[in-house]
């Protein structure tokens, strides 16, 4: 993506600024008083979660790059920091409703303040668009969304399995691999 | 307590009643010059309007909806806070929200056909029937309506009717695929998609989160009623003729391509049972043409991902994806022809105004009508493909790009224009008939 695609979304149904197809998500929660061991105990058990281990690459939003839970302050405040393909703010109802991420943040989102639990959709809502907040600064190092990454990946993948052929030099002397060609010597 | 059985007698028919074929209808616009007469029409049009179940009685053949834009209701003396009460994007209007929806260049309100977009736009009706002397006798009860009152204009008249054809002017068998509402008593057409919940559509009853709608205030108005959109959108009929033309290397070739950027073939047979070649019988046949799914053909190369009508409908393809609720999405929509059909085989362009007016009925104009038009047809994050829109209907502008999957090699289809112009369109609000003696009786 080229610099002049980042653009600072002022609509008011696009809050968060955005770089290519992707936008910044930040949402920053006050923790329940007494209750920073309890939410670290959650954000543990998110962590064994399958698609949340180390290594798993497989989070149940398949739209988010990555995302991080960070406790601070003495544990009294918490912050989620992630990047979304698209307008997060159209898919607000979709997260709010469906997929199996709700009931996984349940258990972490309990921990903090003014949040009533499942399942009033006003409410959380409220809840969640309250503790958003627009990054001052955004930047990305790469195009994509992760529907294409996966795609470049299973590309080169299979990119190297034609380059451990050893006939592979042979194949990609016909001029309309010359771009292929290109990327092989490294 | 709320009941959550539809009170289909309060409700105007036209929202959840199938559009006949063939049909034939008539779009007026009218401005209240003065409130008085403005509570006249609307006490007038109480006794107009349909509602109740579908009737097969050909006596009653022509269908009445009313609705009102937020200047409509303003200039009926709506009180302010019930006017606050209303959707933010109903509140703005459509031609306020034209940078969000894609309305921009030839499509962009200063371009639109007056009065569509301005504030003069305060009454919506539209009469619908299955043939022209029932769609004559309903227009003549809507002209008596508004005719003889002196403070109430008619500003705008569109008529449409069902193409010889029976097909829309881009060739394709259209009004396939509308979901069915629970209570509404229309059968589904497609039996592995679950009937909506009514409140999807109707506002007042639970939707498909399980809790109410935001409902405009007081009850009594905002019960029962249902969000309308309607939008003029000229079809650019010789230049998608020619644009297949220059792509293809024969005529089967042109009507596969038609067929993969809709998803359907011209019969109205979808590319998901019949992907190689069309087969009208599947296409005529209603309780088998909408009757599937996409989750065995995820990587699109049947049905591509890009294609019109799995953009609008992606069905079960983004399952997977664990942030999209596609049920939240789903709408109301009813397509009706305008203009002409350019003669078969034309390829240059006659200058005659013709397509589509597009017609929305829901709970959510967020939600529902502006999602699909921003993230699924004017977008392609969703699918992984940022830089291609809808090629049918999406904006794109000379430099459009359409995937096609295929064995062994994808196609790449290069600087699609845009075949489809808004000429214009309003948001609007189509109340029960109670809010309607509601209306009718303000004395504010």
């Amino acid at each position: 993506m080229s610099e002049d695609q980042s653009a600072v979304a002022t609509e008011a149904s696009r809050p968060g600024l955005s770089a290519g197809p992707t936008s910044e998500f930040s949402l920053f929660f006050h923790v329940k008083p007494g209750e920073g061991e309890s939410i670290r105990a959650a954000l543990r058990d998110l962590q064994e979660t399958p698609g949340y281990r180390p290594g798993d690459y497989g989070m149940a939003i398949a739209s988010i790059h990555e995302a991080r839970f960070v406790l601070f302050d003495d544990d009294t405040r918490l912050a989620f920091v992630t990047s979304f393909d698209g307008s997060w703010d159209a898919y607000m109802d979709d997260f709010l409703t469906s997929g199996p991420t709700l009931a996984l943040f349940d258990a972490i989102f309990s921990h903090t303040e003014g949040y009533d639990g499942l399942p009033d959709l006003a409410a959380l809502q409220a809840f969640v668009l309250g503790a958003q907040q627009t990054a001052a600064a955004y930047a990305r190092n790469y195009g994509g969304t992760v529907k294409e990454i996966r795609k470049a990946q299973r590309v080169n993948d299979a990119f190297q399995q034609v380059l451990d052929d050893p006939d592979a030099a042979d194949a990609l002397q016909h001029p309309a691999l010359k771009p292929l060609l290109d990327e092989a010597a490294d | 307590m709320e009941s959550n059985s539809l009170e289909l007698d309060d409700i105007q028919s036209g929202a959840l009643h199938e559009r006949p074929t063939p049909y034939v209808g008539t779009y007026l616009l009218l401005r209240i010059d003065d409130r008085a007469a403005g509570r006249e029409l609307v006490r007038r049009l109480h006794g107009l309007v349909d509602s109740g179940k579908t009737s097969q009685d050909p006596a009653h053949g022509a269908w009445i909806t009313a609705a009102f834009t937020y200047q409509g209701l303003e200039a009926l003396g709506v009180p302010q806070d019930s006017l606050d009460s209303f959707a933010p994007e109903f509140r703005q209007g459509m031609a306020a929200r034209a940078a969000e929806l894609g309305d921009v260049g030839q499509s962009s309100p200063p371009n639109w056909e007056k009065p569509l977009g301005t504030p003069d736009v305060h009454v919506a009706l539209g009469v619908l029937s299955s043939d022209q002397a029932r769609l004559d006798a309903a227009a003549e009860r809507a002209r008596r309506a508004h005719r003889e009152l002196t403070g109430v204009e008619l500003i705008w008249r569109q008529d449409c009717y069902q193409l010889p054809t029976g097909r829309t002017s881009f060739g394709f068998k259209d009004g396939i695929g509308q979901p069915s509402v629970e209570g509404s008593g229309l059968p589904p057409s497609n039996p592995k998609e679950k009937p909506l919940k009514a409140g999807a559509i109707v506002l007042g009853y639970p939707d498909e989160t399980g809790e109410l709608p935001p409902m405009p205030s007081p009850d009594v108005l905002g019960r029962n009623g249902t969000y309308v959109v309607f939008r003029k959108l000229h079809t650019k009929v010789a230049a998608y003729r020619r644009y297949l033309r220059d792509k293809a290397a024969s005529r089967e070739e042109e009507a596969l391509l038609g067929a993969k950027m809709v998803g359907r073939w011209q019969s109205g047979a979808p590319l998901a049972l019949a992907p190689d070649a069309d087969d009208p019988k599947l296409g005529a046949d209603p309780q088998r043409n909408n009757d599937f799914l996409y989750g065995d053909d995820l990587r699109g190369l049947k049905c591509p991902a890009g294609a019109h009508s799995r953009r609008a409908n992606p069905r079960d393809a983004l399952d997977g994806d664990g942030s999209v609720d596609v049920r939240l999405h789903r709408m109301i929509r009813r397509g009706t022809s305008y203009g002409p059909m350019l003669p078969d085989g034309e390829l240059e362009d006659d200058g005659v105004d013709r397509g589509i007016v597009f017609v929305f009925a829901g709970a959510h104009l967020k939600r529902q009508f502006e999602f699909v038009k921003t993230q699924w047809l004017n977008d392609g994050i969703f699918v992984g493909a940022p830089l291609e829109k809808d090629p049918l209907v999406g904006t794109n502008d000379g430099s459009g790009r359409f995937t096609i999957p295929e064995v062994p090699i994808r196609r790449r289809l290069q600087d699609l224009p845009p075949f489809v112009v808004t000429r214009g369109g309003e948001y609007c609000f189509a109340p029960g008939l109670r809010a309607l003696r509601w209306l009718a009786e303000l004395d504010t």
